[in-house]
């Protein structure tokens, strides 16, 4: 009788133990600065979670994903993840704020649990702290910029003006655009700050116009200022080309700068040609209603991807399989110029390609082609 | 010459707007004495209804605009019943108010941002994009004209400046305390969400847009002075032109130009507390 009974409960655990799910812990922010991206990101790594279950999940198992919110917020940040590793993540995907990515990776290295970025663009995130569980698939700032730098050396440009907002990160992006174009041998005959809040940006644009740039860089990241920026460039009918930085990628702009676009060009992630990038499309629309998702949702939709493919090459959820796994990996997803290949070599714990990021230009209000590629 | 034309134009446009803030303040300080900090969520408010009438559903622009206008009438209104009356009914300080106003802020904005969203929206312009300033500059004129005539020449208007005087005494003449308090608040409320909506247009209605509307209003209200209607208006201009001609003109570095109205707000303050318009006697 003993005997039966054993072996019933092993059965029964055995049928628990196949069910059971692998957990992936997501950190995002869903109220503070971080959520416009946040928000579309985890919306991608909910869609590629659901259409991996689908096909029957990962080592015959489905995935879960245990979702914390951090506000952005550092000092909140590293607490939840200490939360999703007590509650069993073998993996825990970030996408909040650099800073408070930043800050779980204290935890995830005393953990000892595999953790990626796959939007933020820090530079630092991966040499401030040697931690070999932590990896970063967002594409560079700086790879950001010397995408744009190259783009304008191609057009051969002497003198140019930048104008940026006072944001600490507007700021920065001001700082590196500026090193970056005297680097080239660009010359920067004006430089300008449209501080947050103001009603309107004529002034900083009469004196970019009286400095008689070739063309003029945008650095800002604050979205009403920049559309202040494009307003008075319109109304004072200047014809000067504009080169933005990776926040006019933002899909909000074709909706709020409506008739301030065409012609701009701006430094992208997302190649709308590529046939990943139109299959996803086609296929986050058939599953969400015909809303078509935006290159944001693709970081997501490839970082559980990635984040899959390494549980699987692992062949266990053992959390130091995965991580041998991942600094192995090579894959190619939607995001990134056509053949770009995400991947880690020579221990390095960045996997965006430094060569893989486009330059695109607005076609009316619509975010068209590609007309650069890399920093070649 | 071209540039400091364009520019007047721009200030006064900006100034227009300040000027409206700084007046919805006064409808409510001179006669409650309570600074009202979500005069900016209020703006906010006005240009959110701006994009959802206009922008979403599209109404007539006028019709739109009336229906603005009406809400955020109501909204001052209720303001006022939820976090003022109580507490001047309970004999609170006039500090109690003024925090609880700080709290409506608060709430306003965490409400906007999570019904909208936190991305900008955009708000249609009743004249194309070439005509907003003009349209802007004219729409405030008429504002102005109107409250000055309301003060000058109806008996509400001066049941107004006489509880502005001396509360006990309009209140011992039959003056109903807490209606004009009401109306203040109802008015301060319907002229922010006007300049809300004005300015929408050129800075995209966002949850983050109150509170620098709100400084800029405040300053212009302390350089234009509390005691009369025109003075708001004059402090607006005033400011506006020296942010622009400051960032166009002065030979300082990028970013340093945006102090220059505040030592100007310094300045007014220690040559002359009581700004440039004093109350008539």
């Amino acid at each position: 009788m003993r005997k039966v009974l054993a072996a019933l409960l092993a059965l029964a655990a055995s049928s628990v133990f196949a069910q059971e799910t692998i957990k992936i812990g997501v950190i995002t922010d869903k109220v503070g600065p971080a959520k416009p991206y946040s928000e579309p990101t985890l919306e991608g790594i909910q869609f590629g979670a659901g259409e991996i279950n689908a096909k029957g999940g990962v080592l015959g198992r489905k995935l879960e994903l245990l979702i914390e919110d951090d506000q952005g917020r550092p000092d909140i940040s590293a607490t939840m993840a200490r939360k999703l590793v007590d509650a069993g993540a073998v993996f825990i995907l970030s996408i909040t704020l650099t800073p408070a990515t930043q800050q779980q990776q204290n935890v995830t290295l005393e953990a000892k649990t595999p953790q990626m970025t796959p939007m933020n663009s820090g530079d630092t995130l991966t040499t401030q702290l040697a931690n070999p569980y932590f990896w970063q698939t967002g594409p560079l700032g700086s790879v950001q910029i010397a995408t744009l730098l190259s783009h304008a050396r191609a057009k051969q440009l002497k003198k140019v003006a930048l104008i940026s907002d006072n944001s600490d990160l507007g700021q920065l992006l001001a700082k590196f655009f500026r090193a970056g174009l005297e680097k080239s041998g660009i010359q920067v005959v004006t430089e300008e700050v449209v501080p947050r809040g103001v009603t309107s940006a004529e002034p900083q644009m009469q004196k970019i116009r009286a400095a008689n740039p070739d063309a003029m860089f945008m650095a800002g990241v604050l979205t009403p200022e920049n559309v202040l920026i494009l307003r008075a460039y319109r109304q004072m009918g200047l014809k000067f080309p504009i080169h933005s930085s990776y926040n006019l990628s933002v899909p909000q702009y074709m909706s709020v700068a409506k008739g301030l676009l065409n012609g701009i060009t701006f430094v992208d992630a997302y190649d709308p040609d590529k046939a990943e990038v139109r299959k996803f499309e086609a296929d986050y629309a058939k599953a969400n209603g015909g809303k078509t998702p935006y290159n944001i949702h693709g970081y997501g939709y490839d970082g559980i991807r990635m984040v899959a493919e390494a549980i699987r090459r692992a062949g266990s959820t053992d959390k130091e399989k995965i991580r041998a796994a991942m600094q192995q990996l090579e894959f190619s997803g939607v995001m990134g110029a056509k053949g770009m290949k995400y991947g880690f070599p020579d221990g390095k714990r960045t996997g965006f390609d430094p060569n893989g990021m486009v330059v695109r230009v607005y076609e009316g209000d619509k975010q068209g082609r590609v007309v650069h590629v890399g920093q070649k | 010459m071209r540039d400091f034309l364009e520019l007047s134009i721009s200030a006064a446009a900006s100034g227009c707007i300040y000027g409206l803030i700084a007046l919805a303040y006064l409808l409510m300080i001179r006669p409650t004495g309570i600074i009202n900090f979500a005069v900016g969520e209020w703006a906010m408010v006005g240009a959110f209804g701006g994009f959802l009438l206009l922008g979403r559903i599209e109404l007539p622009y006028p019709v739109g605009m009336a229906a603005v206008l009406g809400i955020m009438l109501l909204v001052g209104w209720a303001t006022e019943r939820i976090a003022v009356r109580p507490l001047v009914e309970r004999g609170a300080p006039l500090l109690a108010p003024i925090l609880a106003l700080l709290g409506m802020l608060v709430v306003f904005r965490e409400s906007i941002s999570l019904g909208f969203g936190p991305d900008p929206h955009q708000v249609p312009e009743p004249f194309g994009f070439e005509h907003q300033k003009t349209y802007m500059i004219v729409a405030t004129l008429i504002v102005f004209a109107g409250v000055w005539l309301f003060f000058e020449r109806t008996t509400t208007g001066k049941a107004f400046e006489a509880v502005s005087l001396n509360r006990k005494a309009a209140a011992l003449m039959g003056i109903n305390l807490p209606q004009v308090t009401a109306f203040s608040f109802a008015g301060g409320a319907g002229i922010a969400g006007l300049a809300g909506l004005l300015v929408a247009p050129n800075i995209s209605a966002h949850y983050l847009m109150g509170v620098p509307l709100a400084i800029q209003g405040f300053t212009a209200l302390v350089i234009g002075g509390v005691g009369r209607v025109e003075g708001a208006l004059l402090g607006g201009l005033l400011l506006a032109f020296a942010e622009q001609l400051t960032v166009r003109y002065a030979p300082l570095p990028a970013g340093y130009a945006q102090g220059v109205p505040l030592l100007l707000l310094m300045l007014f303050l220690l040559v002359r507390p009581t700004g440039l318009l004093r109350a008539r006697a």
